[in-house]
């Protein structure tokens, strides 16, 4: 990869964005921030410099499905990257994100292995 | 949409009407059959069931950032242990003739940092069982908001009161949570290469 990249994770549980934080740094993205919600993720990437998104679904306020269709209609964000972290396991749930714009889908539980494999995915299909 | 799409997704008023006279006739049945007693004694539980059940949400979640703070912790100072050995390997290889006469400190310095990269990655292991507390902790909230909505639904029979809710809401987006007992169904993944064959056949 040529450059660091800032990682935005929106999950509502702090033990699960703390864990996707440490995952993150050992694969060596070290530089990311958090928010507990979609409302609150919105917010952050409107006012900051991001590269990445990993997000829940499942969250109050706004959830990942929303926070996707906000980023995807918001020309100054529709680029980046969204990988959805989620326990949600439903094929229509899967299906609505990948048609949402969703760069790819986990289901917790995962391994830290899944979570590298699938960013080094999305990175060479965007060639990052 | 039409006057009659919407009648058709709001429910009809006989509908609600004959619902309200089953909720009344169930009501009175459970009056004469002497279970209102019950039912309030259950309406009165079903906070506790509630906050016992937030109990063990806060507490997992404590439990887990304990976890957390030492795995972190753990993690720096391995990764420390890493560094310092990796730095004695190669001063041992510096001075002449020190690996020939002492082998053993070139082979357990090699030792300390196989072992020291072994325990982070059974660090991360540990780190990562913790995301049990989000897992769990959906799970318990669908349980506590349907221990909720029974408590309302209960009240209000017992209260004797039409059947709550707005007849006619849209409906709003439902999200399962957790899959906790997968077995037999068809329209769940039970793993990541189930999602990666459904995104696969896609075309994703």
């Amino acid at each position: 990869m040529s450059s660091p990249m800032k990682f935005l994770i929106v999950d509502d549980f702090s033990t699960m964005r703390r864990i996707v934080r440490n995952l993150l740094k050992e694969i060596g993205h070290a530089d990311a921030d958090e928010a507990e919600d979609g409302v609150i993720a919105l917010a952050k990437l409107r006012n900051g410099t991001f590269n990445f998104v990993v997000s829940d679904i499942n969250m109050p306020n706004m959830n990942g499905f929303q926070l996707l269709t906000e980023i995807k209609k918001d020309e100054a964000l529709k680029h980046l990257p969204v990988l959805m972290v989620t326990a949600e396991a439903r094929k229509e749930d899967i299906v609505m994100a990948a048609q949402g714009g969703a760069a790819g889908y986990i289901v917790k539980p995962f391994t830290k292995a899944t979570l590298e494999d699938k960013l080094a995915n999305i990175f060479k299909k965007l060639g990052l | 949409m039409s006057s009659d799409n919407v009648q058709d997704s709001q429910g009809s008023p006989e509908m609600f009407q004959q619902l309200g006279s089953i909720t009344r006739q169930l009501h009175d049945a459970l009056k004469e059959l002497g279970y209102t007693d019950k039912l309030k004694g259950t309406v009165d539980q079903l906070p506790d069931a509630q906050s016992r059940l937030s109990y063990i949400a806060r507490l997992t979640g404590e439990a887990a950032d304990k976890v957390l703070n030492h795995v972190e912790g753990a993690k720096a100072e391995q990764a420390q242990i890493t560094r310092r050995g990796r730095q004695l390997v190669d001063s041992i290889s510096t001075v002449p003739g020190l690996s020939t006469a002492m082998p053993e400190l070139l082979k357990w310095s090699n030792e300390v940092v196989q072992n020291s990269e072994k325990s982070d990655a059974r660090l991360t292991e540990i780190m990562m069982a913790q995301d049990f507390h989000d897992l769990t902790g959906q799970v318990i909230a669908r349980v506590v908001q349907l221990a909720s909505t029974i408590e309302e639904q209960l009240l209000a029979l017992l209260l004797q009161s039409a059947p709550c809710g707005v007849p006619g809401q849209d409906k709003v987006l439902e999200l399962d949570g957790p899959v906790v007992a997968p077995e037999g169904r068809t329209d769940v993944v039970s793993d990541q290469a189930q999602v990666d064959d459904l995104l696969a056949s896609l075309g994703f």
